[in-house]
């Protein structure tokens, strides 16, 4: 085991990225929708930098377009974490249950997840940023219940479960307080896999154009955005690149610090 | 086997075409423009069929889709005629870059594997990691600032010829380098692992004591039993590079499935959307077989 070697090292750089990602809109010195300098404008005085295609702050958009990516990764990574406890541990407790979750996941994976959010957000015009979560969640959770599914069949065949169900325990009453509680190790690292995996899918409905619409400050939408003027003003497009790139390592080296090493079986999840 | 794949495929578009049935919208109010009377709307409504009952229509999108006939696109044009010169681009992109990621990631899995625990080890276990959670077109800026914009050595747009495929194999090198990177890191670590999981197995160890050279040891007694497991890996990388594919297609101007896909997000034209996904499902499972086939030649030469 070398989860625990230096663990707040690995930890502490996700937990600053988020947080800055969080309060950053109350700290950008510019509104994020009015033009403060020329378009595409290089590097100076009044924005740090630069300007974007409408001439607008950059370093103001960069800070304002986390919050929702961060939000919106976090919603999905609890969700899909939670959905997926809930089914496995009924699953492992009732088999036929478990069947269909399996034969679930056989299907989801023949469609990729882009695909997949596509199809969803297209086909609910109204749905917005809810539309992107839920395809999110509905995509990750068969994944995540082959996870789970694994460590919670071995709780479920011990003896003080099978004690409790002899002895008239509701279903309910077995998932909460018999098999859960003995799966947090798995429960922790899968929430750390299941945010890495949705930064990884929010930030692309972004950048397909899917999720925020454009007034708005995202990093995925200011990449999109300034690709265009990529020569003038490099800036808006290699920092908010440079964000997400760094949300997505940091978080990444985050969750495999929480995940415990057990060779093969903590590969394939995603 | 090829009929449960068959079924599940099956099963899959059934789930499409229910999704996209289900959640509120149309093909006919997408389409609107202004100033369109609900007259107009309800007129386009009944050219597109979407006036019959869901039962029919489904069993008519279905019952299309062995002879090819992926249905019609919100503005009226056959699926199929959208996507027969937009597919094959698009798997000729990701077929090179399952290829390039096979290939890496055998290579540095194997190059690791014979050093377990060393420095190079532990250097392409950690690049692995810090590479596969990064969304492609992150890796796609960062590619076309150094080697197109900063470099100048290869183009940051692709041209198309008259026939509609890339005027030339350059322009393949930056999109198939920016769906590899990530996948690679993925493949790496199913490799890696998977290596590690059959060095552990009895007959290993005894070729150790035989005396055998380490990477006769790797070729011959531990690659085999893993293949299977890397097989499974690379096959499961093929939805991500078809995923991957549409978003980087539209950094690259790349004529694949991701520009079709581009105008249909306007359009929001969900018909194209599941012609698509129908294709990206079809080609998953004929993948998924054969990494079936890989294991039960494998379980087949052992036995």
């Amino acid at each position: 085991m070398t989860t625990t070697r230096g663990f707040p090292l690995r930890v502490l750089p996700a937990l600053l990225l988020v947080t800055l990602a969080l309060c950053g809109p109350w700290i950008a010195p510019h509104a994020i929708d009015t033009p403060v300098t020329a378009p595409y404008a290089e590097p100076g005085a009044d924005a740090v930098l630069g300007g974007d295609q409408l001439g607008r702050d950059v370093l103001s958009r960069l800070l304002a377009g986390g919050r929702e990516l961060v939000v919106s990764s976090l919603l999905v990574a609890v969700l899909v974490t939670a959905v997926a406890a809930v089914l496995s541990a009924v699953g492992a407790l009732r088999p036929a249950v478990g069947r269909i979750v399996e034969r679930a996941a056989d299907v989801l994976m023949l469609l990729p997840a882009v695909l997949g959010i596509l199809l969803v957000t297209l086909s609910w015009p109204g749905g917005g940023r809810l539309a992107v979560v839920a395809a999110a969640v509905a995509l990750g959770v068969p994944y995540a219940v082959r996870l789970v599914a694994g460590a919670a069949a071995p709780v479920a065949a011990t003896g003080y479960v099978e004690a409790a169900a002899a002895g008239g325990e509701r279903l309910w009453h077995l998932v909460w307080r018999e098999i859960l509680p003995n799966l947090r190790a798995t429960l922790l690292a899968l929430f750390g896999l299941r945010f890495v995996a949705a930064v990884y899918l929010v930030a692309t409905a972004g950048f397909l154009q899917v999720g925020p619409q454009p007034p708005a400050a995202d990093w995925a939408l200011m990449i999109r955005e300034n690709s265009a003027g990529i020569l003038l003003n490099p800036w808006a497009v290699v920092a908010p690149s440079a964000a997400i790139g760094l949300l997505a390592l940091s978080v990444n080296l985050a969750a495999a610090a929480l995940a415990p090493q057990t060779g093969r079986k903590a590969v394939p999840v995603l | 086997m090829l009929l449960k794949r068959a079924a599940l495929l099956a099963l899959l578009l059934a789930l499409v075409f229910c999704a996209v049935e289900l959640l509120p919208g149309d093909a006919a109010n997408a389409t609107s423009e202004r100033g369109e009377s609900a007259a107009d709307i309800d007129r386009r409504r009944a050219l597109l069929g979407l006036d019959r009952p869901v039962l029919e229509r489904f069993w008519d999108w279905m019952s299309g889709l062995p002879t090819g006939d992926l249905g019609t696109s919100a503005r009226g044009e056959p699926v199929t005629d959208l996507l027969s010169t937009a597919f094959p681009n698009t798997l000729l992109l990701g077929g090179i870059a399952l290829l390039l990621t096979a290939t890496l990631s055998l290579t540095l899995g194997c190059w690791a594997a014979l050093r377990p625990g060393g420095r190079t080890d532990r250097a392409v276990s950690g690049t692995a990691t810090a590479v596969l959670a990064l969304p492609e077109f992150v890796v796609a800026v960062a590619l076309v600032l150094v080697l197109s914009l900063w470099t100048g050595w290869l183009p940051a747009v692709t041209l198309t010829d008259v026939d509609g495929t890339p005027d030339s194999w350059t322009m393949l090198v930056l999109p198939a380098l920016a769906l590899t990177i990530p996948q690679t890191g993925w493949n790496v670590r199913i490799v890696r692992a998977a290596l590690a999981d059959e060095a552990r197995a009895p007959h290993v160890e005894t070729a150790v004591l035989d005396g055998l050279p380490p990477h006769r040891v790797l070729t011959h007694h531990v690659l085999p039993g893993a293949l299977p497991t890397i097989a499974a890996g690379l096959a499961t990388s093929t939805g991500m590079l078809l995923g991957g594919a549409v978003v980087v297609e539209t950094i690259f101007n790349y004529p694949g499935i991701g520009s079709v896909l581009a105008s249909a997000v306007t359009d929001r034209d969900s018909p194209v959307i599941a012609g698509v996904t129908a294709l990206a499902g079809a080609v998953i499972t004929v993948v998924l077989l054969l990494a079936d086939l890989v294991r039960d030649l494998m379980a087949g030469g052992r036995r």
